[in-house]
């Protein structure tokens, strides 16, 4: 309350100005906004997600495209005026959005298709909607012998083909994690994979931020790096040379989740978005190619246009706690930064 | 600018500075103070004086590094714009009207291609099985294929496309104001070419360069986009830490402190521009 | 340039020049080729060489049903950059003309001032930016996005407004005011017409950048007021979509017919060059 009444205070103090003319949108009952990932996840949702929202329950929704990081950045700098009302988050952000009390709770009763879930994935503030699964991809052309384990990919010839990404994504931070395990190290001991990575560093074909990837890929300046299977399928399936890989020691798997942002206006609207999103309906859609989304649906059967047979596979893979490697990543992104480095 | 003042001499006319400055006050200076106090707070609920953040960022090698690699990305786009863009002005200045539109357009054409797609045309031409590598390959200049890509000079190279426009408009515009008959008169008592670039041409586009050098120098410090992507994670520049600290990491006073430093130190280049300038035209 | 270049050391002057020219120029140019040319694919991803050549990005830009939120994106970015730049414009100018002569410290500082914002960190103002609406209570909107843009862009015409300014002879002020000419007409008759060029070479680049502004619009917008390069972004990052290389074809034909009339029409670009 003392909050509301400080920015009353605040927004009175300003009223004489120009600014306090400026309208604030007021949102209609029937409406919400949603933040998406860029690229597939923004083309996916649009093209299947909006409009079964719209169609089963008269709401429009808006999608605000945004990295996981952008999201809780955006949200936290909101101070309490939420500028979205659902997030899409990795478990990284959404652990740190978690502690920082960015969520409000998803009430589970609300939820038509709840039960079609396997258990655990619905929390008391997060809903799981898709299963991501990195690995190695290479080029199957240009290396027709790929690397079998985290550790070949340090070895010649495979290093010279290599795209590396550090600490600041999901799949960039669980992928070296894995790496360090391959060199004797652990999720808290990671000392391994930058011994290892000062070494190889003159060597390999490129450190890049992750969003350079898939261009860095396509035009030849590295043929293996380590991503999803759902940004590997979407390059193949547009005709790029990409095949995907599980390594020996098991592929990485963690979960994407919906959350309802703190403070919505649209509560009611937003758990039909994500029940919506959670349907065999629009699962059974999401898989298809050219989106490739790991359902989490039991009643939805599994195309085979994904690097997964069934569900069960799933829950044999290598997954990473992230209440362990949250506090220690500021101290791994710095590191990486100061031996990169040139 | 009474009628019977000289230049140089008249104070500044408040009346008409103001509405920019109360503009800048409301939407500029406002978020430009949260900033500075956020780079003094112990966290980013702006709880807590703490000059910790500060005294960690100019305690340690590698941040001062990370302040002086920015600067001299700076100065190296500068000097290089400025290399290419006199030889392109003194062209388009001789030039007929034609060719001269011809010129205006082509440089014009890196502003009309987005940020987005220029770091794609990079890739493509710096690449190791990229354009620029196959033409030197092709032509004998190198036996085997450079790594551009991921390197100053490559990014140097791409910042150059990128700020050239910015470098040019400014100073073509100046230079189209200079008397041709001051060039003629110097070449008719004999000086050389050179001579009268440097006599003539040079001091009196200096107040366009100027403009130019400041545009660049500060479009080339601050290209977030260009610096990670044509860069990549191996060199390391002010926006970049900027990025990691306030959107990865959450250290809200610590990227607020290297946003204050980099809006310090490159004040400071373009201060030096400008009074580098105002010195050669008195002097 | 007609000279005949009579001595070795002048015949240098122009191979030097003229092949640094020209290296310019191919930077200047090589990188947007390949852009248009890849645009041009028939292959359904951005690629260079494309592997045959087709218009069929294009359509698919133009179809409203597939790119309508690509188009919603750009009229959000076009009117945000049109109302950013015609009122940092008038900001801009009468600030330049208040420093014009001024010499003492505190217009360097003004000036200095004026300009900061060109080398703020774009993302960190964002941010800021976003935390200062928030704590005041305003929802991001249109207007909000103008308000940051003007800032962002206004730094442009102001310097190459006072850079053109430079080149005003103040003699020409005074004899028109010992004339009897009164301030404004003064300012219409004689400072205009010779600023306008700058001015007009500032708004461009004010205009251009702020359709291209990624850290600001990041922040700012919402998902009912989408950005273009944040769409475009977003689209180019993980799907390498063709639109985005189709878009700035797009841009590039456009400018181009625009610069062909007006050239025809008023001889405008020769003046906006000069």
């Amino acid at each position: 309350m003392t909050d509301l009444t400080r920015r009353a205070a605040l927004k009175g103090a300003v009223a004489l100005g120009a600014a306090a003319s400026l309208p604030l949108p007021a949102r209609a009952s029937g409406s919400l906004s949603a933040a998406i990932y860029p690229g597939t996840w923004d083309e996916a949702y649009r093209a299947i997600v909006a409009p079964q929202v719209k169609a089963k329950h008269g709401i429009d929704v808006a999608f605000d495209t945004l990295w996981a990081v952008d999201q809780v950045t955006k949200v936290r700098a909101a101070r309490g005026v939420p500028p979205f009302d659902c997030f899409v988050l990795d478990p990284g952000p959404a652990a740190a959005a978690r502690q920082a009390g960015l969520f409000d709770p998803i009430d589970a009763s609300k939820l038509t298709n709840a039960g079609k879930l396997p258990a655990g994935m619905i929390a008391a503030d997060a809903v799981t909607v898709n299963v991501q699964i990195v690995g190695i991809c290479y080029n199957p052309k240009k290396i027709p012998n790929p690397p079998k384990t985290w550790a070949q990919l340090f070895e010649s010839p495979y290093v010279e083909r290599l795209g590396l990404t550090g600490f600041q994504t999901t799949f960039g931070t669980v992928s070296l994690v894995e790496m360090a395990k391959a060199f004797g190290g652990s999720a808290t001991d990671i000392e391994p994979i930058f011994k290892k990575l000062k070494e190889v560093l003159p060597k390999v074909a490129a450190v890049s931020t992750p969003a350079a990837l898939p261009g860095l890929f396509q035009q030849g300046q590295i043929d293996l790096m380590y991503t999803n299977t759902n940004n590997a399928a979407t390059l193949k399936a547009k005709g790029v040379d990409i095949a995907f890989l599980a390594p020996e020691s098991g592929a990485i798997t963690f979960s994407t989740t919906l959350h309802i942002v703190k403070g919505s206006e649209n509560r009611d609207a937003a758990h039909k978005y994500i029940d919506t999103v959670i349907g065999a309906d629009a699962q059974s859609k999401l898989q298809l190619s050219p989106y490739n989304m790991v359902p989490v649906n039991k009643d939805v059967k599994l195309t085979d246009n994904l690097d997964i047979k069934s569900l069960d596979e799933v829950a044999k893979m290598v997954t990473h706690d992230w209440n362990v490697i949250n506090p220690q990543r500021a101290a791994w992104i710095e590191r990486f930064n100061k031996e990169i480095t040139k | 600018m009474s009628g019977t003042a000289h230049a140089g001499t008249t104070g500044i006319e408040w009346r008409l500075a103001a509405p920019l400055g109360f503009t800048y006050l409301a939407f500029f200076a406002a978020p430009l103070l949260i900033l500075l106090v956020m780079s003094f707070s112990v966290d980013d609920n702006l709880g807590g004086f703490s000059t910790a953040s500060w005294t960690k960022f100019w305690g340690d090698p590698f941040y001062r590094g990370v302040v002086w690699d920015t600067l001299r990305l700076g100065l190296l786009a500068v000097a290089v714009t400025t290399l290419f863009a006199y030889p392109i002005a003194l062209v388009f200045v001789a030039s007929g009207p034609r060719l001269q539109r011809l010129l205006l357009f082509i440089i014009l054409l890196p502003l009309l291609t987005s940020v987005v797609i220029r770091t794609f045309a990079w890739i493509v031409i710096l690449s190791r099985e990229g354009v620029l590598n196959q033409a030197l390959l092709a032509l004998g200049l190198a036996s085997a294929p450079l790594n551009l890509l991921q390197t100053e000079l490559g990014l140097v190279i791409a910042l150059t496309q990128i700020e050239m426009p910015l470098m040019l408009l400014p100073l073509i515009t100046v230079m189209g104001q200079i008397d041709p008959s001051l060039s003629d008169a110097s070449r008719a008592l004999g000086s050389s070419r050179w001579r009268t670039f440097r006599k003539v041409i040079l001091p009196l586009s200096l107040p366009g360069w100027i403009a130019g050098a400041t545009l660049v120098f500060a479009s080339a410090t601050t290209a977030f986009i260009s610096q990670t992507v044509i860069g990549g994670a191996r060199l390391v520049y002010l926006p970049t830490l900027i990025w990691q600290q306030a959107m990865v990491v959450y250290n809200w006073p610590f990227a607020a402190v290297a946003s204050v430093t980099l809006l310090v130190a490159v004040l400071a280049g373009v201060t030096a521009f400008a009074t580098l300038g105002r010195f050669a035209r008195t002097a | 340039m007609a000279r005949q270049l009579n001595t070795p050391s002048d015949r240098l002057y122009g191979v030097v020049m003229g092949t640094l020219a020209l290296a310019g120029l191919a930077i200047l140019v090589v990188p947007v080729l390949i852009v248009l040319v890849s645009s041009l694919t028939s292959s359904t991803v951005l690629r260079f060489p494309p592997p045959g050549l087709s218009l069929r990005w294009y359509e698919a830009l133009l179809d409203p049903g597939r790119s309508r939120h690509v188009h919603v994106a750009l009229w959000n970015s076009l009117w945000v950059a049109a109302c950013a730049t015609a009122i940092g414009a008038v900001l801009a100018t009468l600030a330049a003309l208040a420093l014009n002569r001024a010499s003492r410290a505190s217009a360097r500082l003004l000036e200095a001032g004026f300009l900061s914002p060109l080398v703020l960190p774009g993302l960190a103002f964002g941010l800021a930016t976003l935390m200062y609406f928030s704590i005041l209570g305003f929802r991001p909107s249109l207007n909000l996005l103008i308000a940051g843009h003007i800032v962002v862009i206004a730094p442009f015409i102001f310097r190459t407004t006072l850079a053109s300014l430079t080149q005003l002879d103040p003699a020409l002020h005074e004899s028109s005011a010992s004339l009897g000419a009164g301030r404004l007409y003064t300012f219409r008759r004689i400072t205009l017409p010779i600023i306008a060029p700058g001015i007009a070479a500032g708004a461009f680049l004010a205009f251009v950048s702020s359709m291209d502004n990624v850290p600001v619009s990041l922040f700012l917008s919402t998902a009912r007021t989408n950005m273009l390069p944040i769409r475009m972004w977003g689209m180019m990052e993980t799907t390498l979509d063709v639109r985005v290389a189709a878009m700035s074809g797009a841009l590039i034909v456009v400018v181009l017919i625009l610069m062909i009339v007006m050239d025809r029409l008023t001889n405008l670009t020769r003046r906006m060059s000069m």
